[in-house]
């Protein structure tokens, strides 16, 4: 820097951080492996993602804290750059830098901790705060479905034509570039695409964590699923069939590789009485996190029995993935009627096949635009 | 339609005053509700009427003292007033707050004490210099408009704020335009309507705001509502006046360089100055995290593992639950015995299953180590149904429900409604931490016990010729004495008797850290390790789920 800039720098006031986006994995020798994504916002706000799917909202001090901890930058070096931007002193600075480290660390590594009462964290209702990107962002690769495929999983809307390989590249670039950190890719069955481990290998190389769902039929093939898990796919979700038994090879060879698994059912008229005995095979099984939908509201009250269940079971409820009936998921429907707002077409947004682009799976009948047609302030504008 | 105005912003700064006096004192509170009404007058001058509900926090200092900021200079004192709950109360110039212009309320007796709520009402009647050209259409004017907001250190928790715009006189309702509002997070367009003087009115209501955010609203509206002279514009020669002052300013700063003397002397002060002006005010880290509030439907085991009940209450309860559920009863108290009925009466839970499969094992270690890994099962359940929810919450909400069972019982007009209602909440009721003193003085009199009694008191059962098992459905009669009654004292000292029994008899010394040593963890070694130590090995003081032990988490 030279004197003019120095005297330049010295009568400009301090200015927030430029809005961008940083990207924290743990090295992989990590007992307990984390990835962290921090958005800075314009005004020096941030919301920092743990592991795609904690939320935290932080204020502009907090935010530039963050930078400094997905930096792995030390204490007295955060503290030093703290007070050169801000009226403290470097010992407070550095006092508050590892106050909000250990508060972190701790949210990532003891996840049972409850954030509000331990960490002194605020509650914020989820997808209520602004947001300049969607949070994550559901790519469905195809509406091709294999033969004999469960017709619940049939999508509502064709399409004339699937995107090339180069241009869902173009669009996780755009994602990444608007910041968002977390790619599904979906369909119809995504696995029909045979660029589907370039596409993963692409979010990967971009920093993006990125998860697929599938119905699992190629998962009973250890080498294809093997080569999904070494181009980055980070979690995965099996959504079962509504009817007739699970492909148990398939959970199998998932229930063994080194990723974050869970399985969807969807809850029908016509398989309610299986679900719970199923639910107590596939603990057993040793499956650790499921996703719950009903196609009939008039199942209200099994579907809570059933989330019961798996609280009872010890299974993580995963819920808000574009799912078949997404948006009937315990959660949802537990907090129905207490002003929580969707997360449609704010914290996600579904791609279909030809790029247009939907708030959520499901949700047709309103095109926000084409991503690789239309700028990005008309799609997204929550 | 996005409109940009000139250099203009409204901004009311709100801090409390923390005067000389007074800056050892602690505010910390929440404002669950403001309502801002801005008056756009058709005679160039804006009135504000502000009106604020705040909850203060228990362990704080009176709101004694509310310093509101003032956008300009231009207003009229005299048309300040202000009142705390409908009654009047001083306003000063003596404002302590940021920015340059305010006013300051003194609540003086009627101080906001800790724990109450009270509404503060404050009216500004009249300010001027408030209006802007537009800088998207000359024919219109525009005016901007922050309501006022609080430190972060001060306040917490969501506020219900209402932003209501009346226009001035006259504009009709297809020409205003609003502006899109900053930082807001509700509804980015406002709901149109009147108010009673036929004026058009823009308002944004969001619940999810809070009190230390600074929201921006605007709007537009034709010139010709207002006196041309209400507008204020930049003009060439406040330009040029503006950029002399500015270079002064710049050689003033710059003319120590020029001094032998002031250099060693002045120039570190004013360096010092430049600095601190320079950079941002700090604001200490604030973390929100996205999840809903209060978790509905645990049964009361499950909110008495979340409330970090002791584990011996806990079993109890569940002894309660099966033997209410007619399967099990109870055939020794001490050491505690149970025949469990075959096959097991529908509706069980899982962990009434498994602590009914533990007493069918009559070695005492098995029946511990089951026990155990029922309560571990238990824990990790209501952790799993508790994530994405607020502990803190749901905690309160169970404690209100708990408060609400006793009331309700304490309200019941004769003996026999107390001890049906006593029956039916009796598991809420041991959610109380004082649950045998509040026993002992709620129930005076004779208590009937409830139908199921017998099968949990073997004396009991014997002397009124008690419920034998049956055969028929699985699970006991339930046939047992209604209409029994005993000294509510010796009912509640049976059940305080009965858990002490648990705890020494059935559990062992140290069952709870059993459990969570597998529950809770020592943390596992930080990125930060190096700077800080980590985690030992400890053993925690409660069970309860979400929790942390006081050793856990690097040595908090």
């Amino acid at each position: 820097m030279n004197l003019f800039e120095r005297i330049k720098t010295f009568f400009t006031p301090v200015q927030p951080l430029p809005a961008a986006t940083y990207h924290y994995q743990s090295p992989p020798e990590d007992k307990q492996p984390y990835r962290l994504h921090l958005r800075l916002n314009q005004d020096g706000s941030g919301i920092l993602i743990v592991n795609a799917s904690t939320v935290l909202h932080l204020n502009p001090t907090a935010a530039e804290f963050a930078l400094h901890f997905i930096h792995g930058a030390a204490p007295a070096q955060a503290a030093q750059q703290i007070a050169r931007r801000y009226r403290i002193s470097k010992s407070q600075a550095e006092k508050d830098y590892l106050d909000f480290m250990e508060r972190i660390e701790t949210l990532i590594h003891k996840e049972d901790l409850d954030p509000i009462s331990y960490l002194d964290f605020e509650r914020v209702t989820p997808n209520s705060a602004q947001l300049t990107a969607p949070l994550r962002l559901d790519c469905a690769l195809t509406y091709r479905l294999p033969l004999n495929a469960d017709p619940l999983n049939a999508p509502t809307k064709r399409v004339e034509r699937e995107l090339n390989t180069q241009e869902w590249f173009s669009i996780l670039d755009k994602a990444w570039a608007y910041g968002v950190p977390h790619i599904v890719f979906t369909g119809g069955e995504p696995t029909l695409r045979e660029d589907l481990p370039e596409l993963i290998a692409r979010a990967e190389k971009n920093g993006q964590v990125c998860g697929l769902l599938t119905d699992g039929h190629r998962l009973a093939d250890k080498a294809y699923l093997d080569t999904l898990l070494e181009t980055g796919l980070d979690h995965l979700m099996l959504v079962l069939p509504s009817t007739g038994q699970p492909n148990w090879q398939a959970l199998q060879n998932a229930l063994v590789a080194d990723i974050f698994l869970a399985v969807h059912l969807t809850v029908t008229p016509q398989n309610v009485t299986t679900v719970s005995s199923l639910m107590k095979q596939l603990h057993q099984a040793g499956i650790e996190a499921m996703s719950l939908s009903i196609s009939d509201q008039t199942l209200h009250d099994e579907l809570s029995a059933l989330r019961d269940l798996a609280g009872e079971l010890g299974m993580r409820l995963v819920f808000d993935l574009p799912v078949p009936y997404s948006a009937a998921n315990p959660v949802a429907l537990e907090v129905l009627g207490q002003d929580v707002p969707s997360g449609a077409g704010k914290a996600w947004l579904y791609i279909e096949p030809d790029g247009d682009v939907l708030p959520a799976q499901g949700m047709a009948h309103v095109v926000l635009g084409n991503i690789l047609r239309d700028p990005w302030d008309k799609i997204y504008h929550p | 339609m996005k409109h940009r105005i000139l250099a203009f912003v409204l901004v009311c700064a709100l801090v409390f005053g923390l005067s000389t006096s007074a800056a050892a004192q602690t505010y910390r509170f929440q404002l669950p509700k403001e309502e801002v009404h801005v008056y756009w007058n058709s005679d160039g001058t804006v009135a504000v009427d502000y009106q604020f509900t705040f909850l203060n926090d228990v362990s704080a200092d009176p709101i004694d003292f509310v310093d509101v900021g003032l956008p300009n200079g231009s207003y009229d004192f005299g048309t300040i007033q202000a009142d705390v709950n409908g009654k009047p109360v001083r306003v000063t110039s003596d404002y302590q707050g940021d920015g340059p212009y305010g006013v300051a309320v003194e609540l003086g007796n009627q101080a906001i004490q800790p724990g109450k709520t009270g509404t503060v009402h404050v009216y500004i009647g009249k300010i001027e210099r408030m209006y802007y050209p537009d800088s998207k259409d000359e024919t219109y004017a525009s005016g901007e408009f922050s309501p006022t907001w609080f430190g972060a250190q001060y306040v917490s928790g969501n506020t219900d704020l209402s932003v209501i715009f009346h226009l001035p006189q006259g504009v009709q309702a297809e020409e205003p335009r609003y502006h899109l509002p900053t930082n807001w997070p509700g509804t980015q367009e406002p709901a149109f309507g009147f108010d009673a003087d036929g004026r058009v009115t823009y308002t944004w209501r969001s619940t999810q705001a809070n009190g230390y955010t600074q929201y921006t609203f605007g709007a537009s509206y034709p010139a010709k509502y207002l006196p041309e002279d209400a507008i204020v514009r930049t003009t060439f020669l406040d330009l040029l006046l503006g950029g002399l002052a500015a270079l002064f300013g710049l050689i003033a700063r710059l003319l120590p360089f020029c001094c032998f003397g002031v250099f060693f002397f002045g120039l570190p002060v004013l360096t010092a100055v430049q600095e601190h002006r320079r950079k941002k005010q700090y604001i200490p880290p604030k973390i929100s995290i996205e999840g809903h509030g209060i978790k509905r439907g645990l049964t009361a085991v499950e909110a008495a593992i979340l409330m970090g009940q002791p584990l011996e209450k806990v079993m109890q309860m569940i002894l309660f639950g099966v033997v209410k559920k007619g399967a099990a009863q109870v055939e020794k108290r001490d050491p505690l015995e149970l025949s469990v009925a075959d096959p097991l009466p529908e509706g069980l839970r899982e962990y009434e299953k498994d602590f009914l499969e533990a007493f069918r094992r009559p070695q005492l270690s098995v029946r511990r180590e089951l026990l155990r890994d029922m309560t571990v099962r238990l824990v990790k359940s209501v952790t799993e149904k508790m994530k994405g929810f607020s502990g803190k919450e749901t905690i309160e909400y169970y404690k209100s429900i708990n408060e609400k069972a006793w009331r309700q019982i304490e309200a019941a007009g004769t003996p026999e409604v107390k001890s049906q209602m006593f029956e039916e909440a009796l598991e809420w009721t041991m959610l109380d931490k004082d649950y045998d003193d509040r026993a002992r003085r709620v129930f005076t009199g004779p208590v009937y016990v409830p139908t199921w009694w017998g099968r949990y008191d073997p004396v009991f059962r014997s002397s009124t010729a008690a419920s034998a098992p049956s055969a028929a459905g699985g699970g006991f009669n339930l046939g047992s004495g209604r209409g029994s009654a005993l000294p509510g004292a010796e009912l509640a000292a049976s059940i305080v008797t009965s858990t002490q029994n648990f705890a020494q008899r059935v559990l062992g010394g140290n069952f709870t850290e059993s459990v969570t040593k597998v529950t809770n963890p020592p943390p596992p070694p930080s990125r930060s390790g190096s700077y800080r130590s980590g985690g030992g090995g400890c053993a925690c003081a409660c069970a309860c789920a979400g929790c942390a032990c006081a050793c856990a988490g690097g040595g908090r």
